[in-house]
């Protein structure tokens, strides 16, 4: 019963985005109700992404090309940001000593928003490859860091002293009890430094950049290309989203048999 | 007791301090003093103090504040309008849910930054684009948290009403919305947040004034100085607004304390 519930709502969702791509289409291209040339028709769009497969112009590159250039500055800060941030944050979690004298330093560093450090990091950086994983870079070491913190500082004090009771030593209660209470939160800040990651580089890409999904939709409003424009906010969004589905499932498999 | 707890604020105050002092009088070392592309803090220091009063551009560091806010104004109040409703239709019509929400999930993974070049050439290169930015920004997690809200208000307290012999609308506004409340307001902090970011990068694209202008021409200009400043600016305003949303939630909703 509910399975069979289930797969109407999946129909009925498909029915209405197919009514809504339907309506779009009536108004532009057979009711030509609203200029065309900023308000392009599915059909439109359609054709431009194929055509941006293989066509370079007006920006300079593939779609695959953008695609694959944004992926790896995202791919590099991600790692980067991940590889460094979540030791910061446990050490931020399990440290006193270390605690009190960073944390004034990373919260003022946390209430400043990523896209705000694009330009010093474009003045500093250029506008190639660097300045764009530092900006991923440094969103993703925040996120990571603080979802750490949280997670250690969630540790159940019972746990900790059923630890030290049998004669644990801090680097055993660290490894054994506050990694593994702290990996649910590190996995969400897993997942929210990628989606504030992905953001930051658009913006990155969008001001300073030569390639790139952010570089292509701006060359596409300077060019006039409406349809290009969707072409690449729809590329953004499914890319976007499909990362976060892969990084849901890493979630579940990290955390197999928590509660 | 009360030795102890003042001892770890002092500890803190002086550890904290201590590391904060440091990294600013490295800096301060680091760098020499009028060199292009770097500034001392006490350049930025100065910078900010100076143009309180001067203009940089067309306003001063008040006025590009100011700016960036009325924006963030806007954008925020029709988003929280818009959002707002939409989400309690679709969680009270299921015709509205069905029809509505797979169209929301669809625009939803797309970054409210994204829209800026599509905003532009709709709107051009005034206000009105800035304001719809800002409203996609928002307009999100007020949609998201409100439904949320709706859907998980706790069926007893429904079924209790419903058994007392209350109508459909006085259930629906002395019970779901208030029990609702408490999420709309988390989802107004996110959206604020959101509202914040999505004005500086809009602003950042394409403007004439503004923090997130100010930032940007200090790039243009090679002076770090004036983005420095204008990241101290952002840093601050955002953290009173959320500060003052956080104010606000406390005292307007008293009969919940919700879990932080």
């Amino acid at each position: 019963m509910k399975k069979r519930q289930k797969i109407k709502e999946k129909i009925f969702s498909l029915l209405s985005i197919a009514g809504f791509l339907a309506c779009w289409w009536l108004i532009t291209d057979v009711f030509q109700l609203a200029n065309t040339s900023l308000f392009p028709s599915p059909v439109t769009v359609f054709e431009t992404f194929v055509d941006k497969l293989t066509n370079a112009n007006p920006d300079g590159n593939i779609l695959g090309v953008h695609i694959l250039n944004s992926l790896l500055v995202v791919g590099i800060g991600y790692f980067a940001g991940t590889l460094l941030g979540i030791p910061f944050g446990i050490a931020l979690g399990w440290y006193k000593k270390f605690e009190m004298t960073v944390r004034p330093l990373f919260d003022i560093i946390r209430t400043i928003p990523p896209i705000a450090w694009i330009p010093i990091f474009i003045l500093w950086l250029g506008i190639g490859l660097i300045a764009k994983s530092a900006i991923v870079f440094l969103t993703v070491f925040i996120a990571a860091a603080l979802n750490a913190y949280t997670g250690i500082t969630s540790i159940n004090p019972v746990h900790m002293w059923a630890g030290q009771t049998m004669g644990a030593s801090n680097w055993q209660l660290l490894w054994k009890i506050g990694i593994p209470t702290a990996v649910p939160m590190i996995c969400t800040g897993l997942k929210i430094g990628f989606n504030t990651a992905w953001t930051s580089l658009v913006g990155a890409e969008l001001l300073g950049a030569t390639e790139g999904l952010g570089y292509m939709i701006q060359m596409a409003r300077v060019y006039c290309r409406a349809d290009l424009v969707i072409v690449g906010m729809l590329t953004i969004g499914v890319i976007g989203l499909v990362l976060s589905i892969i990084l849901d499932y890493l979630e579940i498999i990290l955390t197999k048999g928590r509660y | 007791m009360k030795k102890r707890k003042t001892n770890i604020q002092w500890e803190r105050l002086i550890y904290g301090g201590a590391a904060i002092l440091l990294f600013l009088v490295i800096w301060q070392i680091l760098v020499k003093p009028g060199s292009a592309k770097f500034a001392t803090p006490l350049e930025v220091g100065e910078f900010i103090l100076q143009h309180i009063t001067t203009k940089v551009g067309p306003c001063t560091i008040w006025g590009h504040a100011g700016w960036s806010l009325s924006r963030v104004g806007v954008g925020y109040i029709l988003a929280a309008a818009a959002g707002i409703v939409l989400a309690l239709l679709m969680s009270q019509s299921k015709v509205c849910n069905i029809i509505l929400h797979p169209l929301f999930d669809l625009l939803r993974p797309i970054p409210p930054i994204a829209w800026v070049p599509l905003a532009i050439l709709w709107f051009g290169i005034f206000e009105k684009a800035k304001y719809f930015i800002i409203f996609i920004g928002a307009f999100v997690p007020f949609v998201m948290n409100t439904y949320t809200g709706a859907v998980r208000v706790d069926k007893k307290l429904i079924d209790a009403a419903l058994m007392l012999g209350t109508p459909p609308r006085t259930i629906f506004f002395r019970v779901v919305f208030p029990a609702i409340v408490p999420q709309i307001f988390a989802g107004a902090q996110v959206a604020l947040t959101n509202a914040w970011m999505t004005v500086i990068g809009a602003e950042m694209a394409r403007a004439t004034e503004g923090v997130g202008w100010m930032i940007l021409k200090g790039m243009e200009n090679a002076d770090m100085a004036q983005i420095v400043s204008g990241m101290a600016v952002i840093g601050v305003t955002g953290f009173l607004i959320a500060a003052l949303m956080r104010w606000l939630e406390k005292h307007l909703i008293k009969w919940n304390v919700r879990e932080r």
